[in-house]
């Protein structure tokens, strides 16, 4: 089994369009520092500026952990697509390339066959996902140095530079637990198409639907939103709160895990019962 | 004689379609098997559902006598295959596919096996090599590296001299006889080229619509029923004049300036050189022409 995963993270580094993800990672994350370096100043002034009337600011407010917490705001759209570019192109890759003819005449399940693929698509959302962190962390503390950090949500925080490190690095995390949904469904369209352009557009269709649907306040949509994956992605701004609200966090690790868990099952089940005709 | 591949009824169907309809067939071990039939007659089905790739809609398969659904991955272990078209990680090169396929082979594939059969295909040379930069006959030689890689005891053959040229067919001929001859392997081949199988197998199965039409030993196959057969002479109208009125003129099928060809069965060919004899009618030569096409043909006509 440890071959197996091997083989299939080496396959996912091996090729070119695996690093789109993290050339266009270091794009958006020095955009937005480089943005924030040049203009940033000008952007914190205009943020605040009903609230000097109130308040009095003190201190870096443009810091590297403001940086940190924009850039998060990207995993919303900008990752998902990158994962599924690899996460979708990993059954249906196989399929497209007639490769299947080689792996599953091994002696291999295929149960194992897709759990060591799942596991790779795992190892490549950590390693997106901690390159985001690293990459906008280091360049955000060498640009613009430590400091305070001022979230804006229904009301305004204000965590001290020492009390933040711990919730920044827990909401990387939870971005792990929340892009690996995105993976396993686009894994799971993977497993029914022939070739990954269709997982790809899939996934995003799905999110951004359900992003949609979400949003539209209508009774019915209300109903259902609770249990949309969707409506959890962007949880990691629970690290963002005070004080910390536990059982949200629960829930909404409870809901993505459960969602891994249900599109992984159904691709483990279909394609243990697909016919190989490529 | 063992068993090496038992099929029993079995059939494939898709909606109305019945690809493989209630197919039966034994390979023994050492068999060149030839596995023959038209376009879509089931031979691709059979072949997946044999490897596992396609599921039975009914039916038992068991290779080296167990059963293929509940001893997969012991029996596939022990089996190499080539399946239509093969298909590679064009990224990597042919060494590093091998070593791939090697590692889930169930066996420890070591360096010096890897190139030992890229070697044996012709292709040590290009090892290093991407895939993508391979010709079509140069990956058919490399799904053949990957089918005897981890020195299998049963090889699964679909269409293996596609894209080959013909010297490239004469090789991989010469080696499915190696593998066979002087190793013992067990070797079950489906070809279109009707002549390759004839030269190599020494069982076949002609496959239509789905169902066996006839299995059996190739040459006893070849020698059953009427052949078309040239008699050659000095004095091809005294010879015609001999026969007329006689139970070999109704055998007569064409004729040339020199030559009369009639369709006979095997055991009839020295009775009519002795009619001929008898007649003081000189044979200059006679030449069965009974190939493999011809029988093919007028099996799935």
């Amino acid at each position: 089994m440890l071959h197996l995963i091997q083989i299939e993270v080496f396959k996912i580094f091996k090729r070119s369009r695996s690093y789109i993800g993290f050339i266009a990672i270091a794009a958006i994350v020095l955009v937005i520092e480089l943005a924030l370096y040049l203009d940033g100043q000008h952007f914190l002034d205009m943020a605040v500026q009903n609230l000097k009337d109130t308040f009095s600011f003190d201190g870096n407010l443009l810091n590297g952990y403001l940086a940190v917490f924009i850039i998060l705001n990207s995993l919303w759209i900008h990752i998902p697509f990158l994962i599924a570019l690899v996460a979708g192109d990993l059954l249906a890759g196989e399929a497209a390339s007639g490769t299947f003819k080689l792996l599953l005449t091994r002696p291999i399940s295929r149960f194992q066959l897709v759990l060591a693929k799942f596991t790779a698509a795992l190892i490549y959302t950590l390693s997106l996902i901690l390159f985001m962190a690293v990459l906008s962390v280091g360049l955000g503390v060498l640009l613009f140095g430590k400091g305070d950090l001022m979230v804006v949500q229904n009301t305004i925080y204000i965590f001290s530079q020492e009390d933040v490190g711990w919730r920044i690095a827990s909401a990387f995390a939870f971005s792990i637990l929340s892009m690996t949904t995105v993976a396993a469904l686009a894994f799971l369209f993977s497993a029914f198409a022939d070739n990954s352009i269709g997982p790809i557009i899939g996934t995003m269709a799905v999110i951004i639907a359900l992003f949609i649907f979400t949003s539209i306040d209508l009774s019915i949509f209300r109903a259902i939103k609770p249990y949309l994956f969707t409506n959890y992605l962007g949880a990691w701004r629970l690290f963002f709160e005070e004080p910390l609200n536990a059982i949200k966090i629960a829930r909404a690790t409870f809901v993505l895990s459960f969602h891994i868990l249900l599109f992984f099952s159904i691709t483990a089940f279909h394609f243990n019962r697909k016919d190989i005709l490529t | 004689m063992q068993p090496i591949i038992q099929v029993s009824a079995l059939s494939k169907s898709y909606k109305d379609f019945k690809a493989v309809n209630e197919l039966n067939l034994t390979v023994y071990k050492g068999d060149v098997y030839g596995f023959l039939g038209p376009n879509g007659a089931g031979k691709s089905t059979t072949i997946r559902m044999l490897l596992t790739l396609i599921y039975p809609s009914s039916g038992e398969i068991k290779i080296f006598e167990k059963a293929l659904n509940q001893h997969r991955n012991e029996i596939l272990s022990r089996l190499g295959a080539i399946v239509e078209k093969p298909d590679f990680y064009g990224y990597l090169t042919a060494y590093k596919n091998l070593e791939l396929l090697g590692k889930i082979s169930g066996k420890s594939i070591s360096s010096q096996r890897i190139m030992e059969v890229l070697e044996l295909v012709g292709l040590k040379e290009r090892y290093a090599s991407k895939v993508k930069t391979y010709s079509q006959g140069m990956k058919q030689r490399l799904g053949f590296a990957q089918a005897i890689l981890h020195d299998p005891e049963l090889i699964i053959l679909d269409e293996p001299t596609n894209g080959l040229d013909p010297q490239g067919m004469k090789d991989m001929r010469d080696l499915i006889l190696h593998l066979s001859h002087d190793l013992n392997k067990t070797v079950f081949i489906s070809s279109h080229i009707l002549n390759e199988v004839e030269l190599m197998a020494n069982r076949m199965v002609i496959l239509n619509k789905g169902k066996a039409v006839v299995e059996g030993n190739v040459q006893e196959l070849l020698n059953s029923g009427e052949m078309s057969v040239t008699f050659e002479f000095d004095k091809q109208a005294q010879a015609r004049e001999s026969i007329a009125t006689t139970k070999w003129e109704q055998k007569l099928i064409s004729s040339t300036e020199r030559s009369l060809v009639f369709s006979l069965l095997a055991n009839q060919i020295p009775e009519l050189n002795a009619f001929f004899v008898q007649h003081q009618i000189a044979v200059q030569s006679i030449v069965p022409l009974r190939s493999l096409e011809n029988y093919f043909l007028s099996l799935t006509d």
